[in-house]
This record gives structure tokens, sequence and C-alpha cells, in this order.
């Protein structure tokens, strides 16, 4: 026992040590600043969350490659476990945020808004990076008066998963093209406890049907949600798919958390996901046959999807930033990004790797050609409340607290 | 005999707690009651402007804080006194002469010791609208509810959970109590022919006084600062229609997720003011009773 202290106490010093010269070498490295070509070695922090081992194995990769051609920079990626945004603000707050970390395209107005993160158009041309090669939606999220504060990474939107079994069993020979022929498949396909739609009371996966009816929920930097055309999608889905024909479902009615579980769990024949659904089937429901469409559009309405995407940001007091701005590139470049195409997870940014992803997985094109008709999930620095009180909205009508979708919309904006 | 050593080195005992303390706690409280009058986010620290007294006015015209401030009260007003009820009986039946004894003192306290999110899983699971408490319902014809979902029936589900978890707890300090009750006390009472009732309600109650005092605040505090069994219920939403909105809960999401932690800041010195004034009042209450 006596033994195994000594040891321990041994061990305890000689960590406590390599952090204090793990310290010690970090700060005389800012000595440095500004000179990216200097051969001291030093670390670059990247800041993020590992949603799965998949895609924590995906930015090893891109890591290792950045790696191998800097050789003086040793890259540390922090991942946060738990709330992202409740230990990066304190981070920030205290100036100790990682050189760049991810920022998701919904909450980016606060940041670019109140300037906490580093413009990088400056950066950008100097290091050869050409905004022109990014999707235009993914990047516009990161735009704001006039500068540009991020390089998206990856970004995804929404399709129609439908299961190819039930739709044999139900004599449906191709995923439906419009509302109406939603409503009648979904009508068909409810049976023997599947429920034949399920689609979660969110304002993230119910927009792009509001959108085809003509309406909007954020405009000129205001939010919209009681625009009359807003009623016409909610009252389609939540008041007579759920409510009256109970066609459709969401989630938790379902006793899952997403429907993407429903889909995997069969109890729902088709839903609108995106594409980090397909490593979900992947592994929980391998043996389950779906098909990807493109959402159904009202008849007489334009098609309209969502991107979802999240950039890397640069911190405002990184000490590197040159050095940063490299590493930025490289993830989001030709190299780092060839790794997110065979990964999978989500699509890539560059609009040449969106072309190779389109040709590795034609069975997912739904996705590619979604984003030419997307617009972003972000609704500027009231994003975070409009969203919740849409969601509100929508879930109002299911629960039955509120008879149709002008009723609920309104509310729900009053509370804006 | 002191001498200025022995003072020197019992400050330097305290020091460590002091420090941290004030490093931690009592500077971080000053710092927020500061931030509270100003319009303040953790995004930009350096660009706080002054806003008196408007965090604290916002809050009685925001209608979310009203609805988060009643759901509070009422989930206190329904677990505290059941919690105190079930504790009491609780400690009353382990106290007896029954058999297996230790068992249900470690059973009935188990429920503490686990982490609160774990035990909001287990009944998420429990509960959901093809969990099993539904499945057993149903095989009795009873009507079944998707708990956590249904505008009625979300708080009181959270209720359940919290009086189940946190009953053990004060189980444990009223079976302290009960020990403390001198035994001759009853002695003499069956002597006089007071029958288990009376011994119950004129000997056992009144000696508990303190006990049930100490445990009402703390049971009041628990229930005002409630947070975490809502947050995994909800999904860190508070839904449905913010029916699982706790005060905390609201403090947390403006502060994290609305960017404005002046905002919050105001919140809690609320929560606190509401807290201290319901200790004076039951201070008060329990003096003037057992003078």
């Amino acid at each position: 026992m006596k033994k195994k202290n000594v040891i321990t106490g041994i061990l305890a010093t000689t960590l406590a040590m390599t952090a204090l010269v793990g310290c010690s070498s970090s700060s005389s490295s800012t000595d440095s600043q500004g000179s990216p070509s200097s051969n001291e070695k030093f670390t670059l922090r990247v800041g993020g969350w590992s949603s799965s081992p998949e895609e924590q194995k995906m930015l090893d990769t891109q890591i290792a490659g950045f790696k191998a051609t800097h050789p003086n920079i040793d890259v540390k990626f922090e991942p946060v476990v738990g709330d992202y945004l409740q230990k990066l603000q304190p981070m920030i707050a205290s100036k100790t945020e990682p050189d760049i970390f991810y920022l998701d395209a919904n909450v980016a107005p606060d940041f670019m808004d109140k300037g906490v993160i580093e413009p990088i158009d400056d950066l950008a041309q100097k290091h050869n990076v050409n905004f022109g090669d990014y999707e235009d939606a993914a990047l516009k999220a990161f735009q704001w008066n006039g500068k540009t504060y991020g390089l998206p990474k990856d970004y995804n939107t929404l399709a129609l998963f439908y299961n190819k079994e039930m739709f044999d069993k139900a004599g449906i020979t191709a995923p439906p093209k419009n509302w109406d022929e939603l409503r009648a498949d979904a009508q068909k396909l409810t049976k023997d406890g599947v429920t034949g739609f399920s689609i979660s009371a969110e304002l993230p996966r119910y927009q792009p049907f509001l959108v085809q009816a003509g309406g909007s929920v954020y405009a000129d930097g205001k939010a919209t949600l009681n625009n009359p055309a807003n009623a016409t999608a909610l009252d389609f889905i939540y008041r007579d798919m759920m409510v009256k024909d109970k066609i459709a479902a969401y989630p938790k009615t379902l006793g899952v958390d997403w429907s993407g579980d429903a889909f995997a769990n069969q109890k729902a024949a088709m839903v609108v996901e995106g594409s980090w659904l397909i490593p979900h089937m992947a592994q929980k429901a391998p043996n389950v046959k779906y098909g990807i469409a493109e959402l159904p559009v009202k008849d007489g309405g334009k098609p309209s999807n969502m991107i979802f995407t999240v950039a890397y940001a640069l911190s405002k007091n990184s000490k590197h930033k040159d050095d940063a701005m490299d590493l930025m590139a490289y993830l989001t470049g030709t190299e780092g990004q060839k790794v997110t195409v065979e990964g999978g997870l989500a699509l890539p940014t560059l609009k040449a790797m969106g072309k190779e992803y389109a040709t590795k997985y034609p069975e997912r094109e739904a996705f590619v050609k979604g984003a030419s008709y997307a617009l972003p999930f972000q609704y500027g620095v009231v994003g975070t409340k409009l969203t919740d009180a849409a969601n509100k909205a929508a879930e109002a009508i299911v629960l039955g607290a509120k008879p149709d979708g002008k009723s609920a919309l309104d509310e729900a904006q009053s509370k804006l | 005999m002191r001498n200025r050593g022995d003072l020197a080195t019992g400050y330097l005992f305290v020091l460590p707690v002091v420090v941290s303390l004030a490093v931690f706690l009592i500077g971080p409280i000053f710092y927020a009651l500061y931030i509270s009058f100003h319009h303040f986010s953790f995004l930009a620290p350096d660009h706080a402007t002054w806003a008196g007294l408007g965090n604290y006015t916002k809050l009685f015209h925001d209608p979310r804080f009203l609805r988060a401030l009643g759901n509070t009260s009422l989930y206190s007003l329904g677990v505290v006194p059941i919690q105190i009820a079930i504790a009491l009986m609780l400690a009353l039946i382990v106290d007896s002469k029954i058999k297996g004894k230790t068992f249900f003192r470690v059973v009935y306290f188990l429920p503490t010791v686990t982490s609160t999110v774990a035990v909001s899983v287990m009944f998420m699971y429990l509960f959901k609208n093809d969990g099993l408490v539904n499945l057993l319902l149903g095989k009795l014809g009873i009507p079944t509810f998707d708990w956590f979902n249904s505008l009625t029936f979300a708080l009181p589900s959270v209720m359940g959970m919290a009086i189940w978890t946190t009953v053990g707890q004060f189980m444990v300090i009223y079976l302290a109590g009960l020990q403390d009750i001198p035994q001759e006390l009853y002695e003499a009472a069956e002597v006089d022919g007071a029958t288990p009732w009376q011994r119950l309600r004129f000997i056992t109650w009144p000696m508990l006084k303190p006990t049930t005092f100490f445990i009402l605040i703390m049971s009041i505090i628990g229930c005002f600062q409630v947070f975490d069994q809502m947050y995994v219920v909800s999904k860190g939403e508070g839904g449905p229609q913010d029916r699982t909105l706790s005060v905390v809960f609201y403090l947390y999401r403006s502060a994290f997720k609305d960017f404005d932690m002046g905002y919050a800041s105001a919140m809690a010195f609320v929560l606190f003011l509401i807290i201290l004034i319901l200790t004076v009042i039951q201070r008060k209450f329990f003096q003037e009773e057992t003078h």
C-alpha cells in the first residue's frame, strides 16, 4: 500500500511538472505572433462537439493530414461534452476560447453581431481561400454586415425518407410529390401499428412546407410568424394530418425522441430528416430498406428546403491567427472535405466536392438538389427566441392547446 | 489559554475554505448582483450597459417568467407537504420494531443517492407513451396518457418523480429526530394509558417540530431551485408549452440560450428574495408555536 502511494505521488508530481512545462512553452510561443513560418513548436486548439465516433474519426483524419504538412504545429481537438454554448460563452468571456471552434449557423448572428469572433476576409485572401468555392447558402450564413466570419465545414438539408417495404405492401409505387399525395399515401400506410408520416413539431422541419405555401418566418430583420400564408402549412401537417386524420404523428406520441428513431423502429413509414439519419439507420436498422426523395411540394408552390451548417470560426484572442486560418482553410478545403465525402455523415460545402458526393452516393441526390433551393436555418439575433416560439406553436396544435395554425402563430408572434 | 501562535494556526487552517468561498461563492454572488443591473452578455462582457432596475421590472411583464414562477410555486405546493408526510410515515415505519428494518432503510434511501439525471431518464422510459406504466394501466383498463408530454400531467409527473427521489433523504433526518425523543416520555404516556395515536399526536409530532422545521425549509429551498429533472424530462426545452419550465430553468435558458446574463442574474436575485421571505415567515411561525 505504502509503495503504491509513493508511485502515485511521483506520477502526480511528474504530471504537474509536465503541465507546467506545457504552459510555459505555450506562453513563450506568444512572441512568435504574426510569423507563421517560424519553426518554433506550438499548439492550435480546435473547439467543437463530437456527436459520434464516426464524426470523431473523420476529424482525427483531417487533423492528421494537416499535421503531416505542418510539423511544427500540434493541433488539439477539445470536444465539449454537454451544452456547447454554455461552455463556450465563459471561455469567450475569459478570452480562453480555442483558436478555431465550431459555430452553428443558428447562433452565429449573436456572435457576429457582438463582434466576438474575428472577421476573416483579409486573412482568407492572404491564404488563397476563395469564398466563391463554397456553397452560397452555407457561406452566407456566416456573413454579417459585409464581413465573413467563418468557413462552413459541412452542411445538411432535409429530405423525405420512406420505407420501401411498407410502400410495396400498400401498393404505392413512387414517393409522394405533392401535399395531396403525401396525405393519401400516409392514409394508406397507417395500419398495423404503423403511422404513415412522422415529423417533429419544430420549425427546422416544417419551415420548408411553410415557405412552399408562400409563407416566411423572418424577413428584414424581423420575425414574421403571423404572416397569413404561414398558417396553411401548420394546418395541413399538424391539424389535419396529425390531429384530425391521425395519419401522422410527432415523435413523442410514438414513444421516441426524434422521427429518425420512429423510422428505424418501423413505427413510421415516412419521415422528414437530414442525411444524419443515414448512419443512424445503418447502425440501428441495417435491414430496413428505404428510399430518399425530395420533399413533397404544395401544388402551385415553389420547392423549398433548409440548410443546416456549422463553420469554423476564428477566435479574436488567438495568438496564431495566420496558422489558425491555414488550419481552417485545410479542414474546409479540398483535402479536408475529401474526408467529409468519404465519411458520408454530412455534405461537403465546396461546390466541387458536392459533385463528387453526388456521384459517390447517387441515392442521396435529394439532399444535394435540396441545397439549391434551401434557406439557411438562421434568423438573425432573434433566432433562438423565434425558433422556440415557432416550435411551441406547432406543438400547441398537436396537444390541442390551439385549434389551428393562425391562432397558434399569432400567439407565438406576440411573445417575440 | 490562547496565544498568538495558536490564533495564527487557527486562521491558517480556515484559510483555504475562506479563500475558496470568497473566490468561488461570495465574489461571484456580488458580481451577479452587479450584472443584474446591466444589459450584460457573456459574448460581449466589455460592452455591458447600465440597465438600472430594467431587468427587474421586465421580469414582471414577462409572461414566460410568470409562467415559470407559477410552475415552480405549484410544484412546491404539491411536493413539500406530500414529501414531508411520506418521509415521516416511512421514518415511523422504519423506526418501529419490524423485521428487515435495515433493508427498508436502504431501499428508501437508495433513490436519494441515485443521480437525478439517471432517475429522470428511467422515469421517462417508464412513463413514455408506449412505456411500462401505460402498458400496466392499459391492462387494468385505466385510461393512459403521454405523461411527460401532456399539458395536464407533465408537471404532476415531475412532482411525483421528485417526491420519490428525495423522500429518503428526509426520512433519514426524521429518523434521527425520532431517535432523539427520550423513551421516558413514551413510557410515561403508556402508564397514563395513551393510545398509539395519542402518543404520535402529543409526543412524537411536537418533539419533532425542530426537525420538521428544518425539513420544511430544506424542502422548499430545494423545490424552488428545481432544475435537473425538468431539464432532462423536457430535453432542455421546458415543454410541453412551458409546462415544465421552472424559474431556474428559465434563468439558465436566458443566460446561455438567449445570451442575456443580466436578465438571468436579476431572476436569480428575485428567486433568492422569494426563498428568503418564505424562510423568514416560517421561522416566525415556528418560533411562535414553540414558545
